[in-house]
């Protein structure tokens, strides 16, 4: 789920866990209406951790577990998977960002959820921490479950994703799979020590146009033209390409553009 | 067994809570301590000031006499109930500030099953006072009274029952104040100065409805164990617990608690 900060990710995700009242509409959840029961099956941070401060790792999952009614014992395999184990008995207030983003997470899948709703889970995170949470997220996602996303790193969304969906001032924009963003358009990257690159490139009958940028040319190639067809064509000319890289249509890219689409239709009153 | 549940979910949050020992434990000392020593302590006034032995016979005053010992004991604890009423409120108000209430309900409480939760914790502690004042009656009734005569000994048991209310009604009254209030500083304040309010306004329509006074809801509150030193100026007092004062306390304690669940039900957490 995507969109600029205050377009209402959170606010959605919030009705569907029951915390925010929604003033119109309804939704249900595995085809049943949405109760109390439902949300245990759901694992689930919004926005950041919540815990209580003053109990420590362990004692917060077990009491969590408690209000899950989920068993216990799935408490040593959760910590484990976000490896909290050593740290387990530190209260929680002392516990750096990223242990408390790796305990938000142990916490949603004590239940063993079928989805999983993760709201920024690396927000504020520094490098590493980012790493390790994504670790988690591709192990977790790999065990075959549906992971719902809210997120603003829209490079880690196409890396993860399957589907997006694009939110604007609480206006879904775009729903759709991650796969057809790179569909059209193909951009190659292109360097080599030469003078007249760029003169060379124009007369490539599958380039439909040729940018030049700081530290490479950008080739946009015509339909059934690819990399492998310029590098060809860069040989038979006697050049040798020191940079090649074919760039599909990023979903930056693509998110920015639906957001600019649709710009008049939300800014008319 | 969904109700113990719900209590279990509570204690464990408090049981790990070192503020929570140092309120209780002080609350508890004070009510068993205050109770057991009363006869002693006015013996040692006795002895060490002078004069005070000869204005009033301390021995001639059946204070931890049976019957009278009941509902000396009774009227006196419900002086301390403001200090359990702090920790009701610290308790609460936690859940906002640390935003945990919000995650128990992603979790799979309900707002009903979290009130309900808070309430149990308030009805436990207001039972455990009675039963420590009830004990401590008992056994310094043993101690002191004179002689042990069935039933006429046992006269102003009732006030028990009622103690009982008294004191859970009030900490109902301090959740509500919590859940409408979020702070915990700002609610004990009110908390504090809800006697005062209650009084001047009492004072101020004294003169046009007497009538409604004791419908008043902290007014009905002290009115469940009244006042009882009176009699040994040989004045008339109300040695009995009545209906009406526990009908009138019951409403207000169920809507107290009933306002906590609008106010959860319908507010954004």
């Amino acid at each position: 789920m995507l969109g600029p900060n205050g377009s209402g990710k959170t606010t959605t995700l919030g009705m569907l866990m029951g915390v925010v009242n929604p003033t119109a509409g309804s939704y249900s959840w595995f085809g049943e209406p949405p109760t109390h029961q439902v949300r245990k099956k759901i694992g689930a941070v919004l926005e950041h951790p919540i815990f209580y401060p003053y109990l420590s790792g362990q004692k917060n999952l077990e009491l969590m577990a408690m209000i899950k009614q989920a068993p216990a014992e799935n408490i040593p395999r959760v910590l484990q998977m976000v490896e909290l184990t050593d740290r387990r008995h530190d209260k929680y207030k002392n516990y750096s960002l990223g242990m408390k983003q790796r305990l938000a997470i142990a916490s949603a899948l004590l239940n063993d959820p079928t989805i999983l709703i993760l709201d920024e889970p690396t927000n504020g995170l520094d490098p590493m921490g980012i790493a390790e949470i994504r670790e988690i997220i591709k192990r977790i996602a790999k065990a075959g479950k549906t992971i719902i996303l809210a997120s603003h790193l829209l490079d880690e969304v196409q890396k993860v994703c399957t589907h997006f969906a694009v939110l604007k001032k609480g206006t879904l924009m775009h729903v759709g799979p991650v796969d057809e963003v790179g569909k059209g358009e193909e951009w190659v990257e292109v360097n080599a020590f030469h003078d007249d690159l760029g003169v060379h490139l124009q007369e490539f009958v599958g380039s439909a146009q040729v940018k030049r940028e700081a530290q490479h040319f950008l080739v946009m190639m015509k339909d059934g033209f690819h990399s492998q067809d310029l590098n060809h064509f860069l040989f038979e000319k006697g050049i040798v390409a020191t940079h090649l890289s074919t760039n599909k249509k990023s979903l930056e890219k693509q998110f920015l553009e639906i957001l600019s689409e649709s710009a008049p239709a939300v800014t008319k009153r | 067994m969904r109700m113990l549940h719900l209590l279990k979910i509570d204690l464990k949050k408090l049981t790990s809570y070192r503020t929570f020992w140092i309120i209780c434990g002080l609350y508890f000392f004070t009510l068993i301590a205050g109770a057991a020593s009363g006869m002693e302590f006015l013996k040692w006034l006795a002895r060490t000031i002078e004069g005070f032995g000869q204005e009033i016979n301390i021995n001639r005053i059946p204070l931890y006499h049976f019957p009278d010992i009941w509902q000396n004991l009774a009227w006196g604890g419900g002086f301390l109930k403001i200090g359990l009423a702090v920790m009701t409120v610290i308790s609460i108000t936690n859940e906002f500030t640390y935003r945990t209430v919000r995650q128990n309900i992603i979790d799979g409480m309900s707002r009903e099953e979290f009130l309900i939760s808070k309430v149990l914790t308030n009805f436990l502690l207001s039972l455990l006072s009675m039963v420590a004042v009830f004990l401590i009656a008992a056994v310094a009734g043993l101690i002191y009274s004179p002689q042990l005569e069935w039933p006429y000994s046992f006269q102003g048991i009732g006030f028990y029952p009622a103690y009982l209310l008294e004191v859970f009604a009030f900490l109902s009254f301090a959740l509500m104040l919590g859940v409408f209030i979020q702070r915990s500083g700002l609610t004990i304040i009110i908390l504090l100065n809800s006697y005062l309010i209650e009084l001047i306004i009492k004072e101020n329509i004294n003169d046009y409805l007497p009538g409604i006074i004791p419908y008043f809801p902290l007014e009905s509150i002290m009115n469940l164990v009244p006042l009882p030193f009176a009699r040994y100026a040989f004045q008339e007092i109300r040695d009995y617990v009545t209906i009406s004062s526990i009908a009138i306390a019951l409403i207000w304690t169920f809507l107290f608690n009933y306002f906590s669940y609008l106010k959860l039900k319908h507010s954004d957490i």
